[in-house]
């Protein structure tokens, strides 16, 4: 078949069109702030043997979560696939990503013909387990963290199979993540009715060829990305510290990288072992990680389908820290993100100096809960203005001040002062850029933050996720690194109170004082080559203090 | 004879109409001149005075208004040249302004970078105080604080201030202190304080709404000051008013003490216009689309009403005052094409402008663009574009697309313009197409309405895409800004924050806040010459179920609010919520949250009539220029098609498809599909051939294409 070169940009232009009008109704249509709120979703659509056609990511950490389990859906159904299915999925262990992130797929047909599959993958407000919410340190094998959700049909042919319904929902605490679930599944179903009607416009063999067509223009642009970087294996690592039951406890994250001509090999085999917490990854997240973290050293324009993830090869073994074993605990997975991205930064760095950043402040981040004594209610609201430091500095540019940790780049907003204050009892004193947070270099890494809320209730519980208080943020090519993260508690009698970095502290009393430091991004480069208006401009600002120009930037 | 004038000044032309109370009309379009904006203002009036054949003072005398649409302040925060502005502000809060939240638009970015902050951060400045959540003070403010603070403003030479204290939408008591103490202190600097622009809840909103303001004011309250004076030495007595982001007029006082309102003074026309023209054929929902040089802008008219939203920014800077819900795509007649590294086509976001614009402007541009594609195909004549004043180059337009993109992609240069085409138009269509439905709308049912240059040559296919049956070119289409200003009505918008649940409301407090915006505005359009019998008041409540984290705003009755009767509001709450998000949560008896009231108060003023050229009318067949070679998308080639002159009077006449329509300032391209009824205003409505088979007539119920 003749290939129309425009229509296949026509074509691709059309499927982002349809995968960001599911986001769009995704976030009309849910209701837990977690999806509608912080977009914590993904929308795709893949065609009929899983190669994905688009998506529409908010959060990057989820974004490449979706295609392995349309092909295990694929495997696992074979021809016991029909018009007017929809599937349900969160399964970690076929390739879910994490438990909380449960996946909705519709197969498309067109004249009897399965041509694609549209899916909404979204983090839910609970999945049962012992904890509300997921967040459970405590646990040590998947049933104390959720419900398993392995591949099931809630419709099969169009019929609704309520006792599969009633099963999986009898078992996840609140009536919310039911209306959360139709709201994926009425995303699924635009999806579906815009690539029928897209199919049906062109027909059945021109769809096809034009769409295999992008995949082979985007894989051309992404091998054109790998081939620029020079052959060679790349090694770097990264630490993973405490699992939340052994203090002191310590977990390598390595990476080989191998770059042949247009291949790229990323080989996390050398990993520790899986702890005994649930400081463990999953494949799916893992691979996730490691694609979201090299999509930020290439071109950004090239398109997201097949073709894009296509020239990637991941190899992480079942066992490692990063690709638990069944039943393992595996809910704090998504957060290895920040060490993945490390060790591949690191590695990376001596190949493609002008690509790699300089090291992202991690995650630590605290969840309050507790009521509210103006209005009698509970409330709970995670820390997210607090928790969010700066990115690392690269060749050319200076980190991203406040914008927390890479697995979200940038795409979970703080929450407003005013609103916060109306809906939890607390009142905040401070947040604002902390001073010589920012890892000095010839370009400075983000700033990080300095946050105080004077807890106003008694009885607050407080949950803490995270890591990044024990080895600071590392600086690259001479740059230095930034400031540890830090939460501490300082009770009205004068006690203090430093929780692990997973913790849970119980019984909070009135007018404690909570404060937070969000460390920055590292800093790139020898800091005496840094412009000497911008070091004074930084001290002007009262973000570089005049000792640290002095001292680490020879600016008097 | 009376004049109203509509004078809609943006980057490239400066539009002129004067249209008189018989509907006699004059339209106008001269170059801008931007380093004084005021020359081309006074020049165009000039000039029309001439173009009526009347003195110039003759003329002036007989205008009783003159709108005007300026963008003074977008061009102050697009290109960063505001006042050196300083922000005082409660302690610990001193980077909520550069912080925005924490957000980085392009995730996969690492060389995006945050937007330059309006106030850098030396000139930010903390001050002790602090009031509640309950609108309680905690810290008591000393205005003695401020005097360290002014010395430095005085030695940095800062020509404007803003002012944004915690929780001043409770209580703006420190804030009333401050500012009154800065305006003493720092005559003839600009100092403006929060709860005067926008005294509702949402820090980051508020904080970055009042800079904006700060960082405009002085270069807009100068523009206009210069402005009144040349006004009064031509000796101008009418009334001059000013077009707001809102799509209503305003006085230049009131413009002076919140410039931000005028932030998207000019685009704010566009919509108001649509909304009359789609009322006068008879619909009362319509998307109207605008097609410039660099981009095209959509918006849209629900129930005969602007769609208005305070989610606005700028060049990503927030401005949460309420503005027309334009949305802007980068797609526009100087997008340029391009060829990806997997060797595919892309059209935009890049544009080479009107400087140095299409290649076949010959004024220097090197990149293949929207225009010259155009231009290739036929659409364009390259002898009377803009009426002749520019020449257009075909080869030097065709040699391009052949260089650049044609050879690359291995295909002929017909073949890549038409592909640069059907991309560009394919971009606008989905552009649309999200629009609409992130609103909460089918664009399927809707009446499309195009204004500017470039667009209705596009609007044949991007209609197509969208399965959208009826496109109308007005006659005015291509100063449709400046005549959308004469339509607009005197319009203010006042905003409380009251947070509380429905349950829990004071009645008294809540009809007193009411009363006392009821107040604010009617007192302001007095001043403003309106008459009590001619002022309309729309209470708006911004309302959510309790936990939810948006707010809907809900239109009410006047009545419903001074009699308290809420039960009509919750009715209409549940019944919005579930139109805009597919659910509503009556059943379940949510407790409902109250976040702001707000209410638009409107001053009606007389709006012109257009001249009808009933009975005229000229036969078709002498409004026939020529026979040119088109491309018709539908057979994928050029063909010989009628070229109509459409600046003669062919009111009543059906043009049917394939065909051109040509006027000085705009070219209609009516594909095969479609037919085309010239209305008696002059106005071009075209229609799908299949859908209206009898012809098309206004008022006719669009054809319902809901599959769904």
């Amino acid at each position: 078949m003749n290939i129309d070169k425009i229509l296949v940009s026509i074509f691709q232009r059309a499927f982002k069109s349809m995968t960001d009008e599911m986001s769009i109704s995704l976030t009309k249509t849910t209701r837990s702030p977690i999806l509608c709120e912080a977009k914590d979703f993904v929308t795709g659509l893949y065609d009929a043997k899983g190669q994905m056609l688009e998506q529409t990511e908010n959060l990057p950490i989820l974004s490449f979560s979706l295609g392995p389990v349309c092909k295990e859906i694929l495997r696992q159904y074979g021809n016991e696939i029909h018009e007017g299915d929809v599937i349900i999925h969160n399964d970690v262990f076929s390739m879910g990503n994490q438990n909380n992130d449960v996946a909705i797929f519709k197969p498309i047909f067109f004249e009897n013909n399965l041509v694609g599959w549209s899916a909404a993958k979204g983090h839910q407000a609970d999945i049962g387990g012992a904890v509300q919410g997921g967040y459970n340190p405590n646990a040590t094998e998947v049933w104390q963290e959720a419900i398993r959700i392995p591949a099931v049909k809630l419709y099969e042919k169009g019929k609704f199979r309520k006792d599969v319904w009633n099963l999986i929902f009898a078992n996840i605490r609140l009536q919310m993540v039911q209306e959360d679930i139709k709201a994926q599944i009425g995303a699924c179903t635009l999806g579906e009715r815009r690539l029928q009607t897209f199919v049906g416009k062109y027909g059945l063999e021109i769809f096809e060829a034009h769409k295999q067509a992008l995949f082979d223009s985007t894989e051309k642009m992404m091998r054109a990305e790998i081939k620029a970087i020079p052959d060679g294996v790349y090694t770097g690592g990264s630490m993973v510290y405490y699992d939340g039951k052994h203090k002191g406890s310590k977990f390598p994250i390595k990476t080989k990288i191998t770059v042949e001509n247009e291949n790229i090999i990323f080989d996390f085999s050398k990993s520790s072992p899986q702890t005994k917490g649930f400081v463990n990854g999953t494949y799916t997240s893992t691979c996730s990680a490691i694609t979201l973290t090299f999509l930020q050293m290439v071109n950004p324009n090239i398109p997201h389908n097949e073709g894009m993830i296509k020239p990637l090869k991941y190899i992480v073994p079942e066992g490692t820290i990063l690709h638990a074993s069944y039943p393992a605990a595996t809910t704090f997975g998504n957060h290895l993100c920040p060490q993945v991205a490390d060790a591949i930064f690191k590695a990376l760095g001596p190949a493609i100096p002008e690509k790699v950043t300089a090291g992202w402040n991690h995650l630590l981040c605290s969840l309050f809960t507790g009521s509210h004594p103006r209005t009698g209610k509970k409330y709970v609201d995670i820390c997210f203005l607090g928790m969010k430091g700066g990115s690392g500095a690269l060749k050319g540019d200076d980190g991203y001040d406040h914008i927390g940790m890479i697995d979200a780049s940038g795409g979970v907003l703080d929450q407003d002062y005013e609103m916060y204050e109306q809906q939890t009892p607390h009142m905040i004193l401070q947040h604002e850029y902390l001073c010589d947070s920012g890892g000095a270099g010839q370009w400075r890494g983000g700033l990080g933050t300095e946050t105080k809320i004077l807890l106003k209730s008694d009885n607050t519980t407080m949950v803490v996720f995270g890591d990044g208080d024990v080895e600071p943020n590392y600086g690259l090519f001479g740059g230095k690194g930034s400031v540890l993260n830090k939460i501490e508690l300082k009770y009205r009698n004068g006690k203090k109170v430093i929780p692990k970095s997973k913790d849970i502290i119980h019984g909070i009393p009135d007018l404690t004082l909570y404060s937070q430091i969000a460390g920055g991004g590292g800093g790139y480069g020898n800091p005496k080559k840094r412009a000497k208006e911008k070091v004074l401009q930084d001290v002007k600002n009262g973000v570089v203090s005049k000792k640290a120009a002095e001292k680490l930037y020879g600016v008097k | 004879m009376k004049f109203k004038v509509g004078i809609d000044i943006g980057g490239t032309f400066t539009d002129i109409i004067a249209i008189s109370e018989t509907g006699d009309t004059t339209v106008h379009k001269i170059l801008s001149t931007p380093e004084d904006p005021s020359i081309g203002f006074i020049n165009g009036l000039r000039e029309v005075a001439e173009m009526r054949s009347t003195g110039f003072e003759t003329f002036l005398s007989s205008v009783d208004t003159i709108v005007h649409g300026t963008t003074v302040a977008t061009n102050a925060l697009l290109t960063l040249k505001g006042a050196k502005t300083a922000l005082i502000t409660t302690k610990g809060f001193r980077d909520a302004l550069e912080m925005r939240r924490g957000i980085r638009e392009e995730q996969f970015n690492n060389h995006y970078r945050n937007v330059v902050p309006l106030v850098p951060r030396y000139l930010r400045f903390t001050v002790d105080e602090r009031i509640s959540a309950e609108g309680k003070v905690v810290k008591k403010f000393n205005t003695n604080e401020l005097v360290p603070i002014i010395k430095k403003l005085k030695k940095e030479k800062v020509e404007s201030v803003c002012i944004c204290f915690m929780n001043s939408f409770k209580n703006a008591a420190h804030e009333k202190q401050a500012v009154t103490f800065l305006r003493k202190n720092l005559p003839g600097i600009f100092v403006t304080a929060s709860f005067e622009v926008l005294p509702s809840i949402r820090f980051y909103e508020r904080v970055s709404t009042t800079a904006v303001n700060a960082f405009i004011g002085p270069i807009v309250a100068n523009y206009f000051d210069n402005l009144i004076k040349k006004l009064e030495i031509i000796r101008f007595k009418g009334t001059l008013l000013v077009m707001q982001s809102n799509g209503g007029v305003v006085t230049p006082e009131v413009v002076k003490k919140i410039p931000a309102v005028t932030v998207l003074s000019g685009p704010a026309a566009a919509p108001t216009a649509g909304a009359f023209y789609s009322s006068l054929l008879g619909y009362k929902n319509c998307i109207t689309v605008d097609m410039g040089g660099t981009s095209f802008d959509a918006a849209l008219v629900i129930d005969h009403q602007c769609v208005t939203s305070t989610d606005g920014s700028i060049n990503r800077y927030r401005i949460a005052l309420p503005s027309l819900d334009i949305i802007t795509i980068g797609a526009g007649g100087g997008s340029i094409g391009w060829i990806d590294n997997g060797g595919l086509l892309r059209m935009g976001p890049q544009s080479a402008g009107a400087m140095p614009g299409p290649v076949c402007y010959e004024r220097g541009g090197k990149m293949p663009t929207c225009t010259d594609a155009d231009l290739i195909l036929g659409y364009l004549n390259p002898h009377f574009f803009a009426g002749g004043k520019l020449k257009l180059n075909k080869t030097k337009a065709e040699k391009i697309i052949q260089t650049e993109l044609a050879d690359k992609l291995g295909l002929s240069t017909l073949e890549t313009a038409a592909g640069m085409f059907r991309i560009i138009n394919n971009n606008m269509a989905q552009g649309v197409r999200e629009i609409s439905v992130e609103r909460g709308y089918d664009p399927r049912e809707f009446l499309f309405i195009v204004a500017g240059g470039a667009g209705s040559i596009h609007s044949s296919e991007i209609c197509k895409e969208l399965e959208i049956s009826v496109f109308v070119v007005p006659n005015v289409s291509s100063i449709f800004c400046a005549a959308g200003m004469l339509l607009g009505d005197l319009k203010h918008d006042f905003i409380r924050s009251y947070f509380s649940s429905f349950s829990k409301i004071d009645k008294k407090y809540f009809i007193t806040i009411f009363n006392e915006m009821k107040k604010e505005g009617m007192e302001t359009l007095l001043h403003e010459g309106v008459k009590e019998k001619d002022m309309e008041l729309f209470p708006v409540l911004d309302m959510r179920y309790a936990g939810q984290y948006h707010e809907v705003p809900l239109q009410v009755e006047w009545s419903d609010v001074v009699n308290f009767n809420l039960s009509n509001v919750f009715e209409a709450f549940h019944k919005e919520h579930n139109r805009q998000f597919g659910y509503s949560l009556k059943e379940e008896e949510t407790e409902m949250e109250l976040i702001n009231v707000r209410l638009r108060v409107i001053g009606k003023t007389e709006k012109p009539k257009f001249l009808s050229s009933k009975g005229k009318a000229i036969s078709l067949e002498k409004a026939v220029k020529e026979k040119r070679k088109v491309y018709i998308p539908e057979l994928n080639e050029l063909k010989l098609i009628p070229v109509f002159d459409g600046d003669l009077p062919i009111g009543g006449s059906v043009i049917h498809g394939p065909a051109v329509i040509e006027k000085i300032t705009t070219s209609v391209f009516i594909s095969n599909k479609y037919d085309c009824l010239v209305d008696d205003f002059g106005s071009f409505i075209v229609y799908e051939k299949e859908k209206y088979p009898g012809g098309f007539q206004p008022k006719q119920k669009l054809v319902d294409v809901n599959e769904n």
